[in-house]
């Protein structure tokens, strides 16, 4: 242990990191914290009881008769997915509740290649004549596109080949979130919220949970028949408080993920006793010093560097950004298609993996919507970019034989294109804990929980906010502070990472809001990672104020 | 889907005769279109789709409130939806913010469906793709966008006697010129109800030409510029200000339009004498929806007047509660301009910076309303009236109300393109004293 550290913990009498980081409640599915690759990733015991309650094995047979009228019509390639896409939301706000909603929708989308282009018809009816319609339709788009790409001198779709995807899969949960009543959920909420306002000085708090539930079939032409149901559920506490006397306010999350899981993550997370770190973190935060500009260390928890590493690892690995297929919303990327392999674009010891295997991972599945068993790769070695994100239309630009298995289209209605995989920064070997990392800074900044982001269409320059700051000053926390928010490019920043924690310190953080395409579809998506110390430029947001 | 309006009455009808509860609200929100993109000159997906979601939101009478969506309209499907709703309200502790049915109500009425854009069809779109795409591959560029078209149904129904409907169209495209090189890059969109808001050639060779001019951009250091801002830009920065203009957050001392003492700061004199900030659906030229998705009405607002704040955003029960008009999240924006095109701004500055769009705008600060967020797609140094050379792009961390207090001068006003969720008119604006924090190598 460092004199640093034996120093702060004698003179703040905290001994526990919890205590040191308060405001966090981070529970994790089993085995979450394990890279055990895993194809396909495990499954609970109660997959078989959720399988057979589902609605979509009876339509099975319409979703057949798609396929085989896109192939009669033409097409050389059809899919078609059955999703039954759930959602649930419940809002409170200081003692009520503000919003209760559920919301199910069901529908088919067929996805067909023909003449060489690709084709999608989707509608929110299930029966054959709507299935033969919908196959018409798409099979009309491809042969549209496959005319106009050739007539441009361009290579049709480039389909590589899989082994044919046949099963069943559920991600794991003890409690179905949907089973559980509105009544309970708002009562747990509805308690931990006026635990927030029991502080004094703290105006106002709200909290809610979000639900998901995806149920989905696939079948394609190459014969492959795939049924999977996975929850994805997310609670969310705000305390709010509000000085008139100095004309300002400040909010504070508690620092909590969305997980792949089911109910028993929300009860094991235990809001309730986390109420009052946030209450008091607010009070800080609202009474803290604006932080002072400049270049200086910066170290992040977990629950803040999850979203760093989306926006400028994640998105500049997907090769489709990379290609320029993107370049009229999301934008394209630093990377070059060139440069998998050779490009060294972090320091020594960042290892990046992405993982659609990984037990609470929001982007874990068994198959992708392209009928590819996921898997475990890497995207980042020892500081080297090496891996992209791909799809089968795509993997042949990789020059790879076979997908990564990254594609998804989110409801019925979005057609499936490349998405980002769980993709997560590995534990350092030297076993550092967040005190190790704080006790080694002389000067710095430690950034917790999430706040706003903001990053180019190329990824390369950042800047993001958080929940909470507080000042380090020769190896000890010293004091909150505010209006804090890190700039960097994305390279120097990778770069500069000079301490990573150990096994002991990895989180996985997410969220269900990854948004791509035109129209857009959101992704849900997790990074894990350990805390880490990098070299950025602290921007005061208050504008100095 | 596409409903007519006998049939989304019919829809509704059928939903609330199977209610229990007395107080039952039906919403509709019914889709049929389809889009086609294309990525590095050449087509990628294309897709026609059909949405339909039905609301169901039921009221027991100590005031538990929930809402059941789904998108089966069987008699089976309905009943099944409405009694989901009405289990769901027993089981939800008591709202008290739960306002009464709102009945039979009026509209405004505004034309905005057009059904060449409503029957549009695969065949329709190509010839609109490959146009946008051999404009630019022409001079060596790489083309990428979409094009999407929407015929869209709104209705509402609830036991006291509402009925709501509402039926548009959306035609919508951009696209995005690259050049060879990586180093330039433009954008060009547009959005109308009609068909003829988009031509695939016209709006492909404007981000050409702007790609071209972008090519090569050299570093510019941060730090505060005169910036002429394009129509989009100005809309990129102003919808951070309606989401800040809630009353309730105001009244609540959470926002910079909160006044001492609980008040807000409606009838001071905030922004510059020139701005005026109004919200109209019945624009003939740029008409927007008339409701929102649970039927409340959009009204005819002035927001800022001679840059006196006038009005800010209510929900029903806060309008209620605090004495003011109900005015939803508005779905048109309005800012009044003068005359000229962005052209003649340049004209008009000596040094300065052309900003041609904003990116991943995101909020820092609602006190002050200060957001951060970077140029993109064209950012060129202006010297003696005149655009000199293109810059690399920059990081801003600004307000809209430093647009809205040191405008400088401004255009005339134009939809702007990119905007697609709400009709937003503004104009190309001279803005002085605009704060740029950071530069970016990103093209």
């Amino acid at each position: 242990m460092s004199s640093y550290r034996r120093d702060f913990l004698a003179l703040s009498g905290l001994a526990t990191a919890s205590l040191l980081l308060p405001g966090r409640a981070w529970a994790m599915p089993a085995g979450a914290k394990q890279p055990a690759p895993a194809s396909p990733p495990p499954q609970g015991g109660n997959a078989s009881a959720a399988l057979s309650a589902s609605r979509v094995p009876a339509d099975l047979p319409v979703a057949k008769k798609a396929i085989e009228a896109a192939i009669a019509a033409g097409a050389s390639y059809a899919d078609a997915r059955l999703v039954v896409y759930r959602t649930e939301s419940i809002g409170v706000r200081d003692d009520h509740v503000q919003a209760v909603s559920n919301n199910e929708d069901y529908g088919i989308g067929v996805r067909v290649i023909a003449d060489g282009g690709w084709g999608f018809a989707a509608a929110p009816r299930v029966d054959e004549k709507t299935a033969v319609a919908l196959a018409k339709t798409a099979v009309d788009s491809a042969k549209r596109s496959g005319a106009m790409l050739k007539s441009l001198g361009k290579p049709p779709v480039e389909w590589v080949k899989a082994p044919v995807a046949k099963g069943s899969w559920v991600a794991p949960f003890e409690v179905d979130p949907f089973e559980v009543s509105l009544a309970d959920k708002a009562a747990l909420l509805i308690e931990a919220s006026k635990a927030v306002m029991s502080t004094p000085g703290v105006a106002h708090a709200s909290g809610g949970i979000s639900i998901v539930g995806e149920d989905r079939a696939f079948v394609s032409s190459e014969g492959a028949e795939v049924h999977q149901i996975a929850y994805r559920i997310a609670p969310r506490l705000t305390a709010t408080a509000v000085s008139r006397r100095l004309g300002r306010f400040a909010n504070r999350d508690l620092e909590v993920m969305g997980m792949q899981a089911g109910w028993e993550y929300v009860t094991g997370l235990d809001m309730l006793g986390h109420a009052p770190d946030i209450a008091q973190d607010v009070l800080r935060k609202l009474h803290a010093a604006p932080v002072a500009p400049g270049e200086r260390a910066v170290i992040l928890a977990p629950s803040n560097l999850w979203l760093t590493i989306h926006e400028s690892i994640g998105h500049p690995t997907e090769l489709d950004r990379a290609m320029g297929l993107e370049a009229d919303k999301a934008g394209t990327s630093f990377l070059r298609p060139d440069d998998a392999g050779s490009r060294k674009i972090a320091a020594k010891g960042v290892n990046l993996v992405a993982d659609r295997t990984q037990p609470g991972g929001l982007a874990t599945v068994g198959w992708d919507d392209d009928g590819v068993q996921t898997g475990r790769w890497d995207i980042v070695r020892d500081g080297t970019f090496v891996g992209w994100q791909t799809t089968r239309d795509q993997a042949g630009w990789a020059g790879e034989a076979q997908s990564r298995g990254c594609s998804y289209g989110q409801r019925y209605s979005g057609v499936a294109f490349q998405r980002m995989p769980n993709i997560s920064l590995q534990p350092g070997t030297e076993g550092y804990t967040t005190e190790d990392l704080i006790n080694a800074t002389e000067d710095g900044v430690l950034v917790t929980g999430r706040g706003s982001w903001s990053i180019d269409q190329q990824r390369y320059n950042f800047q993001f906010s958080g929940q909470m700051f507080w000042e380090i000053k020769r190896g000890r926390l010293t004091r909150p502070l505010r209006d804090v928010a890190y700039q960097a490019n994305t390279v120097d920043f990778w770069n500069s990472c000079d301490m990573i924690g150990g096994k002991g310190t990895y989180r996985l953080g997410g969220t269900f809001g990854d948004g791509k395409g035109q129209p857009m579809q959101s992704n849900a998506v997790s990074h894990g990672c350990p805390p880490a110390r990098f070299q950025a430029n602290i921007v005061n947001t208050g504008g100095g104020k | 889907m596409s409903l007519r309006q006998n049939q989304a009455k019919a829809i509704i009808t059928q939903a609330l005769d199977q209610a229990s509860l007395g107080d039952v609200r039906v919403s509709l929100d019914a889709s049929k279109g389809g889009n086609a993109r294309w990525g590095d000159s050449m087509p990628t997906t294309s897709g026609d789709i059909e949405t339909l979601t039905v609301s169901v939101t039921a009221v027991t009478r100590d005031g538990r409130r929930a809402t059941a969506k789904g998108n089966d309209t069987s008699k089976t499907g309905l009943a099944k939806l409405v009694g989901q709703a009405e289990a769901m309200a027993a089981l939800s502790p008591v709202d008290p913010e739960v306002m009464p049915p709102r009945g039979k109500t009026a509209y405004l009425s505004a034309k905005a469906f057009d059904r060449k854009v409503s029957t549009m069809k695969a065949s329709g779109r190509a010839p609109i793709v490959k146009a946008a795409i051999e404009a630019g591959t022409g001079q060596g560029l790489a083309m990428s966008g979409v094009l999407a078209h929407a015929d869209h149904t709104v209705a509402a129904g609830d036991r006291a006697g509402l009925f709501a409907y509402s039926r548009t169209t959306q035609m919508r495209a951009s696209t995005t010129a690259r050049t060879a090189d990586g180093t330039g890059s433009a954008k060009a969109a547009r959005v109308g109800f009609a068909a003829d808001a988009v031509d695939g050639s016209a709006l492909a060779s404007e981000a050409a030409l702007w790609s071209l001019r972008s090519k090569e951009p050299t570093l510019l250091d941060p730090g505060d510029y005169t910036v002429v801002l394009a129509p989009q830009a100005v809309a990129d920065l102003l919808s951070f200000l309606i989401g800040q203009m809630s009353h309730r957050q105001a009244t609540e001392g959470r926002s910079f339009f909160s006044a001492a003492g609980g008040k807000t700061k409606i009838g001071q004199a905030l922004f510059d004498d020139s701005i005026t900030l109004t919200s109209d659906p019945t624009d003939a030229k740029n008409p927007a929806a008339i409701m929102t998705g649970g039927g409340d009405p959009q009204p005819k607002v002035t927001w800022i007047e001679a840059g006196v704040l006038k009005a800010l955003r209510a929900g029903r029960y806060w309008a209620d509660q605090a004495g003011v008009a109900v005015r939803p999240m508005p779905s048109s924006m309005h800012l009044a301009g003068g005359t000229g095109s962005v052209d003649d701004l340049v004209s008009q500055v000596d040094k300065g910076v052309l900003v041609s769009r904003f990116w991943y705008n995101r909020m820092l600060r609602p006190q002050t309303i200060t957001a951060t967020g970077l140029t993109r797609d064209g950012t060129f140094w202006i010297e003696g009236g005149k655009i000199v050379r293109p810059v690399k792009n920059l990081r801003y961390n600004d307000s809209p109300v430093t647009l809205l207090t040191k405008v400088a001068a401004m255009g005339a006003a134009v939809r702007a393109g990119g905007t697609t969720d709400s009709t937003v008119v503004v104009p190309p604006m001279v803005v002085e004293g605009f704060h740029f924090d950071s530069t970016s190598d990103a093209v």
